[in-house]
């Protein structure tokens, strides 16, 4: 089939894949990627529940706006969006 | 650290990253705060350091120009750093800024506030589902990360940044569900005159265009994302036709983007003391500034979409012309460039930007069981029946129901509560002024807004009398 | 609405007392209007910290508060009323010694003040600092969500059929057998007034060509974002200059009159930074977890007071049929009440305690 926009997914070269964990689980993403797009693509769409109606809620604004994908490190919430993917990283709802 | 600096520039995309280099040519120190790790703003947004090499497009190639400006520059860029407050002390503007989990203070006799949009989402039931993001959203993680929201994605909103979007997720090897845009062919028709003098993106929208319908991707015009379904995830999205009112195609698909256009950030602004007023076509409410930036606010200016929304290329040009007028007001020698440019790049911004005026269809669309409110989970049935009770303004209905009292501090919902508030109290949505803003402009952990302390040099005042 | 434009009594100030005094005169037989010029209850009345603690109000004042403390009990859930006691700490000898004095002086005028031993302190607040020197407790101390005050009286108002008017700023006021105000949204007549316009006082008195000696404290609060348990009482400073409770939704509410900026002729004032960082460093003192809590919001609200720190309730000094009441040390606990009682007086019925003469003079200790 003619595509005018050429699928470009093979030209991309990434960095390594390293470990860190969500929930105790592992996951694998790519060092120095967004936190929250390793989480998507290891499909952990829900990062946290909604205090009111504890309705499960992920990334949304992905620009430190909306706090929608606010996770905990070393007790510290933190934005998904806003952290850098690393070695051993231990991240957990909040 | 407490250096001095002759300008502060808040925010580093195309407005603030222009008006700092051409501040810093006239030979004024320049320091350069910016949230994201890496200068470009949201529309060239830099890649992240897991990237090692990827395919040019014109956004990274904007961007790199800038960045390499920059770096080439005697600004002092601060990246990944928050500024948190800012107030007036003395004869300068003094900065809270957040750097490293660092708390910070910086002082600069004259600030330059160029922080830029967020994006406007009229709520629709389900919204709030995992696997929905914005359409700005999605472009950060196509531009920093190059991936994906899901495996198969509808893409969903007004104006040119569904077709970027729809286009990005091909590129990178996605699939597009289909397009569903409020927006008709005639609303499109209408923009074309100012699209004609941007011939390279028309060409470059023609493009996407083709080949979307080459791959026969749905386009759905005049209709609206009207349910997301799924529990923990999104698993399809149900759509309506706005002028008919009839139910649209139900479309299988693990993600949804969505939008409805851009608004600029202006609570920096407002909380210093600038005067706002409503205007649609810039995207809602606006500070009252001049073309070269000046504001009623002594050595305070503001450039770019935060002073409403006309776009990268109107947004970078008036960041020269603001830089150039901070330069001169501070005595030093800066050309005064024409604003004929500006005004003409600002004519294509707007133009677009009325693609996303929020028609009453597509309003019609939030339910009474409609989250409004993401933080506290607040329905439009909550609002409205606080609304109806007597709170008549933003800042009564924050007061009744904490909406705007949550981390994100009102930012996804004080418009559609001020829209609520005016329709029915039957007053024009200009009557509604957003609530007030108050700092911290971002989040801040306590521990670091405090800063390090000992206890015994706490300035504590006299107690209070017996 | 009604199309009435002529009043008993016009109330100038939708705030706690200002409402509180026209739901008792309403049930007292007079017909009232309330005019804010902003929204109702988003003065001091809706933006301060909430606090509803003996530990930090005046001696002289105790009764009054006492009162305060049972009217804030029996509006219950509408305000987010909640008594959780409350400890006030010491952190060094000299705290300590003015903890000892103070304390020991409200407990004498009736407030039920204990000192209490560091291991019954710490096993009812385990996440206190280990460097408390000492502490004092009342087990009537709590607070209430002071952003609910206009939605609750809103509701009071509607109930009692009492009519209110917001955004109506009073621009003047001509005297003649009855009161003349010019508003934003028109005339109003009435028999009497009365100013209860907190930190506006001043230029509304000076309609009257009155000069009521009020000035505005900038007092600022801060809010966390939710949190896991960490306090389960209001916590106090010796000195009075922190509050800080954990509300039932989780977040950390932090203020003790640390000022903010600007007037209440600009706006709602500014925050300032230098103020707030010491403030939150207390806080974060008594409470070492919070450092890691993000502070969502800070704000400022303005108090009025007068130079002798004491409220002004009762007659307009010269004006016949004009009251003021205002200015009320701990007014959020108070005003319930001195509403009443300013209510009862305008009714012509002897209050339960004595009310506070706005013609005194405030250089002398008259009160």
């Amino acid at each position: 089939m003619i595509r005018l926009v050429p699928n470009q997914s093979d030209q991309i070269e990434r960095s390594g894949l390293v470990t860190f964990s969500f929930e105790g689980k592992p996951v694998q993403g790519h060092a120095g990627e967004m936190l929250v797009s390793a989480l998507l693509r290891a499909g952990y769409l829900n990062l946290r529940h909604a205090p009111m109606d504890k309705a499960p809620r992920g990334a949304f604004c992905c620009m430190g706006l909306c706090q929608e994908c606010a996770v905990r490190i070393q007790g510290q919430t933190v934005e998904a969006c806003r952290t850098e993917v690393a070695e051993n990283l231990i991240v957990e709802r909040i | 650290m407490s250096d001095h600096f002759d300008i502060a520039i808040v925010g580093a995309g195309p407005a603030g990253g222009n008006a700092a280099l051409t501040a810093a040519q006239s030979g004024l120190r320049v320091v350069l705060l910016d949230e994201q790790p890496a200068a470009g703003g949201q529309v060239w947004r830099g890649k992240s350091p897991s990237i090692l090499s990827a395919p040019m497009t014109p956004e990274t190639k904007a961007g790199n120009d800038l960045r390499h400006a920059i770096d080439q520059s005697q600004i002092n860029h601060m990246s990944g750093t928050r500024v948190w407050d800012i107030r007036r002390d003395g004869d300068k503007w003094s900065l809270q800024i957040l750097c490293d989990a660092q708390s910070l203070q910086i002082t600069a006799t004259s600030v330059i506030l160029a922080t830029g949009a967020r994006e406007y989402v009229q709520p629709v039931t389900g919204w709030t589902t995992p696997g929905v993001i914005g359409l700005a959203g999605a472009t950060a993680l196509f531009k920093q990360s190059l991936s994906l929201p899901g495996d198969k994605t509808v893409v969903s909103g007004t104006g040119p940044l569904v077709f970027f979007v729809a286009s990005e997720i091909r590129r990178l090897g996605g699939t597009v569900a289909a397009i569903v845009t409020p927006n008709t062919r005639a609303d499109w028709a209408r923009a074309l005159p100012s699209m004609l003098q941007h011939p390279k993106l028309l060409a470059r929208g023609g493009v996407w265009m083709a080949d979307l319908m080459l791959a026969g991707v749905p386009i759905l015009w005049g209709h609206a994302v009207s349910k997301v379904c799924g529990d923990d995830h999104v698993t399809s999205v149900q759509t309506q036709a706005l002028e008919s009112d009839k139910q649209g195609p139900i479309f299988e698909a693990d993600s949804l983007c969505l939008g409805h256009g851009l608004i600029p950030q202006i609570e920096a602004a407002q909380m210093l003391g600038v005067p706002i007023h409503h205007d649609p076509a810039l995207g809602g409410w606006v500070p009252d500034v001049s073309p070269d930036g000046v504001t009623p606010v002594k050595n305070l200016y503001l450039c770019g979409d935060g002073c409403g929304i006309r776009g990268a290329l109107a947004a970078g040009l008036q960041g020269t012309l603001t830089g150039a007028r901070v330069a001169r007001d501070l005595g030093k020698t800066a050309p005064a460039p024409s604003i004929r440019a500006w005004q003409r790049a600002a004519g294509f911004g707007k133009a677009m930007t009325g693609l996303s005026i929020v028609k009453p269809k597509l309003e019609a669309l939030t339910s009474d069981d409609t989250i409004l409110c993401r933080c506290e989970s607040l329905k439009r049935s909550d609002i409205r029946a606080e609304i109806t009770t007597g709170a008549k303004s933003t800042n009564a209905v924050k007061s009744g129901r904490r909406a705007g009292m949550g981390p994100c501090g009102g930012k996804y919902c004080q418009t559609v509560i001020a829209a609520l508030i005016a329709k029915e109290t039957g007053k024009p949505i200009g009557a509604i002024p957003p609530s007030t803003p108050r700092p911290p402009l971002r989040p801040v952990p306590l521990g670091q807004a405090a800063g390090d302390f000992h206890y015994d040099d706490l300035p504590i005042p006299k107690p209070a009398p017996l | 609405m009604t199309d009435q434009t002529h009043y008993d009594i016009a109330i100038i100030g939708g705030g706690i007392m200002g409402c509180s005094t026209a739901l008792r005169l309403a049930s007292g037989g007079m017909s009232a209007i309330v005019l804010d010029q902003g929204d109702l209850g988003q003065g001091a009345s809706g933006v301060n910290a909430g606090t509803l603690s003996l530990q930090i109000k005046r001696v002289k004042l105790m009764p009054y508060a006492l009162k305060g403390h049972h009217l804030w009990e029996e509006m219950g859930d509408a305000v987010g009323f909640a008594k959780t006691g409350g400890y006030t700490l010491a952190f060094n000898a000299r705290e300590a010694e003015m903890l000892h004095e103070r304390q020991t002086m409200k407990a004498k005028a009736g407030a039920p003040i204990e000192f209490v031993s560091n291991n019954r302190l710490r096993a009812a607040e385990p996440n206190l600092t280990q460097k408390v020197q000492a502490a004092s407790f009342c087990p009537e101390d709590g607070y209430a969500n002071s952003s609910l005050t206009g939605q609750y009286y809103r509701g009071r108002l509607q109930d009692a059929g009492i009519p209110y008017r917001e955004g109506c700023k009073v621009t003047a006021i001509d005297q003649g057998a009855a009161f003349t105000l010019h508003t934003a949204q028109g005339k109003i007549t009435a028999t009497r007034i009365l100013l209860a316009a907190g930190a506006w006082l001043k230029p509304l008195a000076a309609l009257l060509d009155v000069d009521l000696p009020v000035n505005a404290r900038v007092n600022t609060v801060s809010v966390t974002e939710r949190m896991p348990p960490l306090m389960s009482s209001v916590i106090g400073h010796a000195t009075g200059l922190l509050t800080m409770k954990q509300k039932a939704n989780g977040t950390v509410l932090v203020g003790g009159g640390w000022q903010g900026l600007g007037t209440p002729q600009d706006g709602r004032g500014t925050v300032n930074t230098a103020t707030v960082k010491p403030n939150l460093a207390l806080a974060q003192y008594a409470v070492p977890a919070l450092a890691k809590a993000r502070v969502t919001r800070s704000w400022t609200g303005f108090e009025a007071n007068v130079p002798d720190f004491y409220p002004l309730a009762g007659a307009l000094p010269n004006v016949p049929n004009a009251f003021v009441l205002g200015c009320v040390r701990g007014g959020y606990t108070i005003g319930p009440y001195i509403g009443q009682l300013m209510g009862d007086s305008i009714l012509g019925r002897e209050p339960e305690m004595p009310l506070f003469d706005p013609g005194r003079d405030f250089e002398k200790d008259t009160i």
